[in-house]
């Protein structure tokens, strides 16, 4: 990364000019060990370039492509059009290499696990006749050798087509269809309560006395190291079973999602105010705070307003760590609250063997980290124009 | 304990074992009720696993069946005593020799698309059953030596097997033979295992929705009335609604029950069975799973085991009884017989016959030459050390704590000198060694209410991987036993025979039975008239919601 990346040039609109642009972007310890964690593919390296979309100060970037397009020169603006569709042709080269590589490590993992296609589809159970096993072997083509099953997969994926499931005797597209939104339901919930919880909690033990910061610290790394699925269990236990609030038997409405989107955000919730606190603390040691502070602004104030776009940034950095736990995270808490989505299916065919149920999500979560990190990075490039200089356009 | 909240079923955090116990609070007693069943209201019912496919010509899993009975009718029913009653046939006959089976259908059912039920819907479902592209993974099976089925006139029905097939009433008994509106199968063939309105039958419920691991929804079918004979009315089912809720883990089937967000839950686990039998509130059912008891098959073919008297050995040093007894609770029984207590033919005169002996299992060890001791214990012959493979299956498949019940076994065996290694496989792995004969133990059990579910694992023809001899035992007496069970629709002659196959196959020590699964169903006090199959599964064309 840059340097030039890390600098943000927006933010000193006009209040705080005395801050001098030096927000580091480089993760504390802790998030980037942390962001190795993830259980999905690592996004491109470029992902964790700076979310210019959560920048608070974003329509102050958006002033920036004016500035530019006031230039004489028409020549130039070819050139940026020229050097720009290049720049995206490069990003949709890699994201469709990723998922080549996603689809294919997907493959050979399933494809290479020892034993029978056929009776690991078929289970220990079944009385399941020789002529209906040559059936099953004809229909999924696993008498064909493994290079002709991989160029087949490749070129029904690449048309589109994610095949049909061995298990469900449906198709893939059917059934992710019907998954993905109850998980990005989940999913959202879940990150829309961590976000609100581990800013309010940043906000109001950065920097404040040592026990309490002690005591919040305490509570962030039990959330962090107990187990989701134990946890869930937990939460049902108090909140469901003991006191009847919130339902697990009628799991429709908003009441059925408050639980599995709590134990989904609270492991998150122990990263993320730690990460914030830290990046506050930073940030209240500026000088550019102490102008604030002279000019009569109060102690939240420069806190809330000032103080958390800087520790807003390294957040960006955990966008490839945040996704990769909320799909992974879903995964057990689907299973423990019952609830329908990609995660219990997914669960349910790595189980039963079932090929085509299993790439199709793999792919899938690629192509979601590769839009993701795309999106970052490409709405940076038009919000910040310093970049683009930077990046050598004009 | 301590109790939090007016309601009172209070709960215990575990916290300690990281486990988590719910403790019903005693006391309490079922409010006065009415005895006449009222119509109306929805009943819930949380289960342990999601079916796969819902097809039952193609599933062969439990709970495919169980679900599909509210949906589908078959020709006839079976009570407890293994007498089958008309449903959907009035009367039937079968050939002296039991090649044929004709069946005189009712005259006034209809499946709920309006289609009628004929001779043709019977041909229909059972051609559909055996067809190679249904890839029907059991119902095909329970068809055996299906050759076809003639129409006699447009309610009478032949079905033809090309060689003697008593276990047939038994299969055309449940639900995996049931019938499908012959519509369903032409037009919605492809829409069969998703589940939903697509899967037409005749039975007391029409499938309305499923929402894939979260719940299946069946509605009343409010024009039924030819409930069989073994229920307790005719016309339609008590219940406006009935939903499967699926609730995977123990904790949360077990408190959702408690907390009466559910009415009836599935396999309780036998931990929580005391607890749920205190609460006044709730009521436990229990009943012996029939069929194949889990057992532990003994590979007859493969060194050491291929002397009997190693066999045995480890057959009678197994703390059977203390070991089924810890892991459970004392929920589950032991078993002495391969076939459980509830299958028909059960063979009484095995139980106690072996109980555990450690010395004679030392003695017979010695005779075999496994004389030697080596530096862990362990005994040897020639140098070598007496060690044999007993294959884990695949976590997903691991169920009722037999991962626990395998630690109990191998500690056993190792006191006797006897090293057992218990590998993990993934299911690909394992199924593929297993079916070539490169264990030495495997252990299974299967569910079935016919003595005929003691062919797929001892008969010689009945090897891996369309049958499940595990033993891999090539017995001729045992084979001609089998035959002739199944060549028989007479109770007695079938309780000598499969009697027989009992025995031989205990005393040969190819198999060691380990427990009777059970089924344990919870209830609120409140569902009334539940039934269970012979097969140990709900029944709910009887069952009413006491407003009370």
């Amino acid at each position: 990364m840059t340097p030039a990346f890390a600098r943000r040039p927006g933010d000193a609109s006009g209040t705080i000019s005395a801050e001098p642009g030096t927000t580091d972007l480089a993760a504390p310890a802790g998030a980037t060990s942390a962001a190795g964690t993830g259980r999905e593919p690592a996004p491109p390296s470029g992902a964790v370039a700076p979310d210019a979309a959560v920048a608070p100060d974003a329509a102050d970037g958006l002033d920036g492509p004016t500035a530019i397009g006031d230039a004489p020169a028409a020549g130039r603006g070819r050139r940026i059009v020229v050097a720009a569709s290049r720049a995206v042709a490069i990003r949709v080269a890699s994201a469709l290499a990723v998922m080549l590589g996603a689809a294919t490590v997907a493959f050979a993992a399933l494809a290479l696990l020892p034993g029978d296609p056929v009776s690991r589809l078929l289970g220990p159970m079944t009385t399941a006749s020789p002529a209906v096993r040559e059936q099953i072997r004809e229909d999924y083509g696993f008498d064909r050798p493994l290079v002709a099953q991989y160029g087949h997969y490749l070129g029904q994926l690449a048309r589109g087509r994610l095949g049909e499931s061995y298990q469900l005797q449906q198709p893939v597209s059917a059934l992710l269809r019907d998954s993905l939104w109850p998980t990005a339901q989940l999913a959202l919930a879940a990150l829309a309560f961590a976000l609100l919880v581990s800013t309010a909690i940043a906000v109001s033990t950065a920097g404040r006395r040592p026990w309490l910061r002690a005591a919040v610290s305490l509570g962030e790394f039990t959330a962090v190291s107990v187990p989701p699925f134990w946890l869930g269990i937990l939460l049902l236990t108090l909140l469901s079973f003991q006191f009847q609030i919130f339902p697990v038997a009628g799991a429709d409405g908003i009441l059925a999602l408050v639980l599995p989107a709590l134990t989904l955000a609270l492991p998150i919730i122990g990263v993320l105010s730690q990460v914030l606190r830290e990046g506050l603390e930073r940030a209240l040691r500026e000088p550019f705070v102490v102008t604030a502070r002279a000019r009569g602004l109060s102690q939240t104030a420069v806190r809330a307003r000032h103080a958390l776009r800087h520790a807003a940034l390294p957040l960006v950095t955990l966008t490839g760590w945040l996704t990769g736990n909320l799909l992974g995270g879903a995964v057990p808490v689907e299973s423990v609250f019952g609830r329908p989505g990609v995660g219990s299916l997914v669960l349910a065919a790595v189980q039963d063997g079932d090929m085509p149920v299993v790439m199709a999500v793999v792919v899938l979560s690629a192509l979601v980290f590769v839009v993701l990190s795309t999106v970052v990075d490409l709405v940076y490039v038009v919000v910040d124009p310093r970049l683009r200089t930077a990046a050598g356009v004009v | 304990m301590h109790r939090v909240g007016p309601v009172c079923r209070p709960v215990v955090l575990a916290l300690v074992a990281a486990v988590l116990a719910l403790a019903g609070c005693g006391g309490g007693s079922a409010a006065p009720s009415s005895s006449t069943p009222i119509s109306g209201g929805s009943l819930t019912y949380a289960i342990d696993t999601a079916p796969t496919c819902f097809d039952p010509h193609v599933s062969g899993q439990d709970i495919t069946a169980e679900i599909d009975r509210n949906v589908f009718d078959s020709l006839v029913s079976v009570d407890a005593k293994a007498q089958f009653h008309p449903w959907l046939a009035t009367s039937w006959e079968a050939a002296p020799d039991l090649t044929s089976y004709t069946f005189h259908l009712r005259h006034d059912v209809t499946f709920t698309d309006g289609e009628p039920f004929d001779a043709a819907a019977v041909k229909a479902n059972f051609d559909h059953i055996v067809a190679p592209t249904t890839k029907s993974r059991y119902a095909a099976s329970l068809l055996g030596p299906y050759a076809g089925t003639e129409l006699l006139d447009q309610y009478t029905a032949k079905v033809d097997f090309s060689r003697p097939f008593a276990p047939f009433l038994q299969a055309a008994s449940t639900a995996y033979l049931g019938f499908y509106s012959p519509k369903a199968l032409t037009v919605n063939a492809d829409k069969l295992c998703a589940g939903g309105p697509a899967n037409v039958g005749s039975g007391p419920f029409i499938f309305k929705s499923y929402t894939k691991n979260q719940s299946v929804v069946l509605t009343r079918n409010p024009a039924y009335r030819w409930a069989p004979e073994t229920a307790r009315h005719d016309g339609p089912a008590y219940l406006d609604t009935l939903t499967f809720r699926i609730l995977p883990e123990d904790s949360v089937r077990v408190g959702a029950l408690s907390s009466g967000q559910v009415d009836v839950a599935r396999a309780l686990p036998p931990v929580n069975v005391p607890a749920v039998s205190k609460d006044g509130d709730l009521r436990v059912m229990r009943a012996a799973v029939p069929g194949s008891v889990y057992s532990i098959y003994l590979n007859t073919g493969l060194a050491p085991f291929d002397d009997p008297r190693v066999r045995s050995a480890v057959q009678l040093g197994i703390n059977i009884d203390q070991d089924v007894k810890t892991v459970y609770f004392g929920q589950y029984q032991r078993a002495w017989s391969p076939m459980s207590p509830s299958t028909p033919a059960y063979d009484t005169s095995l139980e106690k016959s072996w109980p555990y002996n450690p010395k004679r299992a030392g003695e017979l060890l010695d005779e075999a030459g496994w004389t030697g001791r080596d530096g862990q214990g362990f005994r040897t012959r020639n140098g070598s050390r007496l060690t044999v493979v007993w294959p884990a299956p695949p976590r997903e498949y691991v169920r009722e704590q037999r991962d626990v019940l395998a630690q109990a076994i191998q500690q056993d065996l190792a006191k006797l000198g006897v090293e057992v290694t218990h590998p993990s496989f993934a299911i690909g792995e394992y199924t593929t060694q297993a079916y070539s004969g490169k264990f030495h133990m495997l252990d299974l059990a299967w569910a079935r209410f016919d003595p005929d579910v003691l062919r797929l694992f001892f008969d010689s023809a009945s090897g891996p991987p369309t049958g499940q001899n595990a033993s891999f035992l090539r017995d001729t007496d045992v084979d001609s036993w089998l035959a002739a069970g199944a060549a028989s629709l007479d109770p007695a002659v079938r309780a000598d025979a499969y009697g027989k196959v009992q025995h031989k196959v205990v005393d040969v020590a190819a198999v060691v039975p380990m427990y009777v699964e059970t089924a344990i169903i919870g209830s609120s006090r409140r569902v009334r008239d539940l039934a269970l199959d012979p097969n140990t599964w709900t029944l709910f064309h009887d069952a009413w919601l006491d407003r009370a």
